[in-house]
């Protein structure tokens, strides 16, 4: 039983991450219906910012967290407005190919900014708890924190907001929101600022836990994406519920059943459930 | 009268100016390219760059002492590299480019056994000769390939010595964690087993992770609940360096011994020296500022000075390759015959500048199979450095044979 709920809470905290992610991909796709492959690159330029900022320049990493953030933010608004704006209105293809190119940019970018080699960045959150026989690190214990807090704070903001009222009437019906004197706009480019800054998050903890390398972000968009196909494309609890069911599930099978086919199993339980809710688990049939 | 004698002076200046070129062929100064092709980035550019600047520095060396003379010509080396990404398709593409594009006979550097192997299979045919530094998957030196030679020994002439040291430290019930899904570390692993076995040793759980994968917790975990004697790890530095600190996290403090190569500079990046504190790594004797020779230490420093870093431990298997190459040509008296160049690989002995301590098998650095062997050492883990504890009993000769035997 220890093992179990060890495995849960190892697991939970690698989905809080998937589910940043996820979150971040299913508000433009909701919205432009665009499969935003960049988010994953792009959120990875967000964490080397932050390893710049705390191994060069020394600045605190929450400071650097939230300057990284903004970075995110801005970084977001130029990708709507330059990348994806001018084609809009055309064919969905175009955005697509728009999208894959983006990626190319976006690793390319990270290569010769911040080079090949692995990074870690650097926490002093090296404490460990234990819970019985559970453990968990000081550095799990607040990204699981932090994770929850964000997520919390992007529902309240969409569920309460004025502008999550648009964004929710933008992906509901794009029409009408138009005739009831939404900005369109204004508000993609506010999801896709939001979604990279989500994405920056993500990819700082990825970077503490773990380490940022080139092809991780690309590797966390596919998570990303698969987050969005289990819980259901353009829902938001769809993708909380998909990302923390994904990554419990990669842990628990790698526990329980073979560490070779990790990916494998999470992914065919994908598919399983797929079978039984083609729309997914949160998703609404079209 | 004068002036006939002034004439007569010039003249025989200008005979003897004359002369002089032409009976002296140290003037005709040539350059010859070597090709490198390495993991620069992805998953083995933590061995690759290392390799990839080792072939730079000696080629920098060579030229500075005057070049390579071969013949009546001397020759200044100019390398080209290329990153093959740790990919056998980007390998091939890349070796395919420097044979056909770049017209390069002399390939090295080669830290990783995919892309190695996937030249291996080609190489044969090819007018080159291939010098393997850190890829030790053994398949690639028991196909018999004529032009094809490697410095470091295979992943399973250590697996067999690790195996003996670690029954002898005690532990009975050993729990794997590694890269299960790459040749060279299964090679590794069955030859330990073996070992280990005979000593009434059990593995009790073969856990595998992925060579980009850096969350081993779930694994970890599964093998914390089986409550092994001991961790043997086996894999990249850099999975392997967030095994060590993922598993003091979960409360796993049992002796923990690994076949990583890293160096101390590679593992503090992920993990912290406290956490490493008493990791045993049980590989070939390679790079460690203790074990190392005069020149050993001579490498360390140039290479700092030279990149700003400290070397792979398994970097000088590049750096060796273009000294061996260096008196193959000379004694070859080519740069264009490969095949007495390769016949001069074969027959010859540990150069002078050799950083790695070879074992030699008939007095030859390399074996019949294109195969050298270095010792085989135990080092751990002690305030922040690797320290060499002590040589693992080897026996090339005997492995030698065993290599030959599995020729098809």
């Amino acid at each position: 039983m220890v093992e179990v709920l060890q495995q849960i809470l190892n697991g939970l905290t690698i989905g809080g991450v998937y589910v940043l992610i996820a979150l971040g991909l299913t508000t433009v796709f909701g919205i432009l219906g665009i499969s935003h492959f960049a988010h994953g690159s792009i959120s990875m330029f967000g964490g080397y910012v932050v390893f710049y900022l705390v191994t060069q320049q020394g600045m605190p990493l929450a400071f650097a967290c939230l300057a990284a953030m903004g970075a995110g933010f801005v970084l977001g608004i130029a990708v709507e407005r330059l990348a994806y704006r001018p084609v809009r209105d055309a064919s969905p293809i175009n955005a697509f190919i728009v999208a894959l190119g983006l990626t190319m940019i976006a690793e390319g970018a990270n290569l010769q900014l911040f080079g090949a080699d692995q990074i870690v960045i650097p926490t002093n959150l090296q404490s460990v708890f234990r819970i019985g026989a559970l453990t968990l690190t000081e550095l799990r214990f607040y990204i699981i924190l932090l994770t929850a807090g964000l997520i919390l704070a992007m529902t309240l903001y969409i569920q309460r907001s004025k502008t999550g009222y648009a964004i929710r009437a933008l992906a509901q019906n794009r029409n009408a929101a138009i005739l009831m004197g939404v900005n369109v706009s204004r508000i993609t480019m506010l999801v896709f600022a939001m979604s990279s800054m989500l994405g920056v998050a993500a990819a700082v903890m990825i970077g503490a836990l773990f380490a940022i390398a080139p092809g991780v972000g690309e590797g966390l968009a596919i998570k990303g994406f698969s987050v969005l196909i289990l819980g259901g494309l353009g829902s938001i609890p769809g993708a909380i519920v998909g990302g923390l069911i994904l990554g419990v599930t990669e842990a628990l099978a790698a526990g329980f059943l073979s560490s070779a086919y990790k990916d494998v199993i999470a992914f065919l339980v994908m598919i399983i459930v797929l079978l039984v809710r083609p729309q997914g688990l949160l998703g609404k049939h079209s | 009268m004068k002036s006939f004698r002034t004439l007569s002076k010039l003249s025989a200046l200008a005979l003897a100016a004359g002369a002089l070129l032409t009976a002296s062929p140290a003037a005709a100064q040539r350059e010859l390219v070597i090709g490198v092709t390495d993991a620069l980035t992805g998953p083995g550019a933590v061995f690759g760059l290392p390799q990839a600047n080792s072939v730079q520095m000696a080629a920098r060396e060579i030229n500075a002492a005057g070049g390579i003379r071969v013949g009546t010509t001397t020759y200044n080396l100019r390398v080209i590299q290329y990153d093959d990404k740790t990919n056998p398709t980007e390998g091939t593409n890349a070796v395919r480019r420097l044979l056909d594009r770049d017209n390069v006979k002399f390939l090295l550097g080669f830290c990783c056994s995919g892309a190695t192997s996937a030249v291996a299979s080609f190489i044969r045919r090819e007018d080159a000769v291939m010098l393997v530094g850190n890829a030790a998957e053994r398949a690639i030196t028991t196909q018999g390939i004529p032009n094809l030679f490697r410095t470091r020994p295979p992943a399973d002439y250590t697996g067999q010595a690790a195996g003996a040291f670690v029954a002898r430290q005690g532990p009975r019930r050993i729990a794997v964690i590694g890269s299960l899904e790459v040749g060279l570390y299964v090679q590794y692993l069955d030859a330990f087993e073996k070992e280990f076995a005979k000593s009434g040793g059990t593995i009790i759980t073969k856990e595998a992770f992925g060579l980009r994968d850096r969350d081993m917790t779930p694994q970890l975990t599964k093998i914390r609940a089986l409550q092994p004697d001991a961790l043997l790890v086996i894999g990249y530095v850099e999975p392997a360096a967030f095994v060590y600190r993922q598993s003091l996290e979960l409360g796993l403090t049992v002796p923990r011994f690994g076949f990583t190569s890293g160096s101390e500079e590679q593992f503090l990046r992920v993990v912290t020296s406290a956490q490493m504190e008493g990791v045993w790594d049980l590989k070939p004797t390679e790079l460690t500022l203790e074990s190392a020779s005069p020149v050993g230490v001579r490498f360390d420093a140039n290479y700092r000075a030279a990149f700003g870093s400290s070397p792979s431990p398994s970097a000088p298997y590049a750096y060796d390759q273009v000294y061996v190459l260096k008196h193959a040509l000379e004694r070859a008296g080519t740069v264009t015959d490969t095949r007495r160049i390769a016949d001069a690989i074969r027959t010859a002995t540990v150069p002078p500048e050799a950083v790695m301590r070879y074992l030699p098998v008939g007095g030859q650095m390399f074996d019949e199979n294109g195969q050298a062997y270095t010792s085989n050492g135990a080092f751990q883990w002690r305030n922040g450095r690797w320290v060499f504890v002590e040589d693992l009993p080897s026996d090339p000769v005997d492995y030698s044979k065993f290599l030959r035997s599995l020729r098809q």
